[in-house]
């Protein structure tokens, strides 16, 4: 989720920019190599389930939920912490000068409302492969795979 | 007469190819009938899990025919096998096989979330109701880490008792826990085939459990005597 949550901050900065095509790519990257991770780290998962009766579609849907539950946790936990922080300065009138430790943090991690929901969507929409990935993976885990491995 | 609740035919199972094929079942003929608790007894390697494996559905013979409750799993896809498994057969494995980061109640509940046919509050009650079975109600909440192999042994038959299915495989399913709790386990099993009728095979290389069989098997590199 950390890794998210940097990956949120980064391409939000930089998809607007001139190199805003490899920020996007970036995001296609980690995307897919997080579903890969997550179908090669839940593998005796998926292998116990379809040992007690999960179908592979069954198998699926758990190994894409995933994947989507932390890309939408992710998101939210970047929201609040936007939240947190514009709302601590407001409430304190807190002084904002450039080069203090405040706005340095500031201008790292709040991202605005538009690139913060535009980037979701973009981690989302470039997540697509990466879950064709994780689907082919999760299908082709036998039953067996579990049983061979204890 | 009835006709068995397992028929295995002329099975036969061949791993590896060309000079490294390895026979881990000859020509295994079978017939359990329903209600009965059979041990198939053998040294290590000598075929027996691949037996149950096989008449369980989790792996096709490479000749040879299975009927499980009068369905041949050998004709049914890959893509249906999942549902005769959820309908027919119940799993306790050696090494309990429990998913970690579920608690015992999620890991027992966890075999109905797909069904169709039970309600979130149908699915809850079947699982305290098998919970309470195997007395582990008490640890619902826990993690597999938290319990003794015992306990996840316990929580393992309640996973395979959940969907009410008519026969229960078991392999070695004494074979990670000492004798005492091995012989606990192995009564609830016994319970279980007395109490509920349920079709009992078990598989192990442990001679003291044939006690609690009504028939006994042997087998040697792969046949079935």
């Amino acid at each position: 989720m950390m890794v998210y949550a940097i990956l949120f901050i980064v391409v939000s900065d930089g998809y607007l920019s001139a190199n805003g095509l490899w920020y996007i790519l970036m995001a296609l990257i980690v995307s897919s190599f997080y579903a890969i991770l997550i179908s090669q780290f839940r593998r005796r998962d998926m292998s116990v389930f379809k040992c007690i009766g999960w179908s592979n579609n069954d198998v699926m849907l758990l190994v894409i939920g995933e994947v989507i539950l932390v890309t939408v946790a992710s998101f939210l936990i970047m929201l609040q912490i936007s939240f947190e922080i514009v709302g601590i300065v407001t409430y304190f009138s807190v002084s904002m000068a450039p080069g203090t430790l405040l706005a340095m943090i500031h201008d790292f991690i709040v991202i605005d409302a538009v690139p913060l929901f535009t980037t979701f969507l973009i981690v989302l929409s470039m997540q697509i492969p990466g879950l064709f990935i994780a689907q082919r993976r999760a299908m082709s885990v036998p039953p067996m795979k579990a049983l061979r491995e204890e | 007469m009835a006709q068995p609740i397992i028929q295995v035919q002329e099975a036969n199972k061949e791993f590896g190819k060309g000079k490294n094929t390895v026979a881990a079942l000859k020509d295994v003929n079978l017939e359990i009938n329903a209600g009965e608790f059979v041990a198939i007894v053998g040294p290590s390697g000598c075929g027996k899990s691949t037996l149950l494996h096989v008449m369980a559905g989790l792996e096709q013979p490479t000749a040879g025919r299975i009927l499980l409750d009068g369905v041949d799993v050998t004709l049914i896809s890959e893509r249906d096998l999942p549902k005769v498994r959820m309908q027919k057969v119940g799993f306790v494995f050696q090494a309990f096989l429990l998913i970690e980061d579920l608690t015992a109640f999620e890991n027992v509940q966890s075999v109905l979330w797909p069904s169709v046919d039970h309600t979130k509050e149908k699915q809850e009650e079947k699982a305290l109701e098998v919970l309470r079975e195997v007395d582990m109600l008490e640890r619902r909440d826990h993690f597999p880490r938290q319990m003794s192999g015992g306990e996840q042994q316990r929580i393992a038959i309640a996973r395979a008792l959940v969907n009410d299915p008519p026969i229960l495989f078991c392999d070695e399913p004494t074979g990670n826990l000492d004798s005492k709790t091995g012989e606990n386990i192995m009564k609830i099993i016994a319970q279980l085939n007395r109490e509920k009728n349920m079709t009992v095979v078990l598989v192990t290389h442990n001679e003291d459990l044939v006690k609690f069989a009504k028939r006994t098997l042997r087998m040697k590199d792969g046949v079935l005597r």
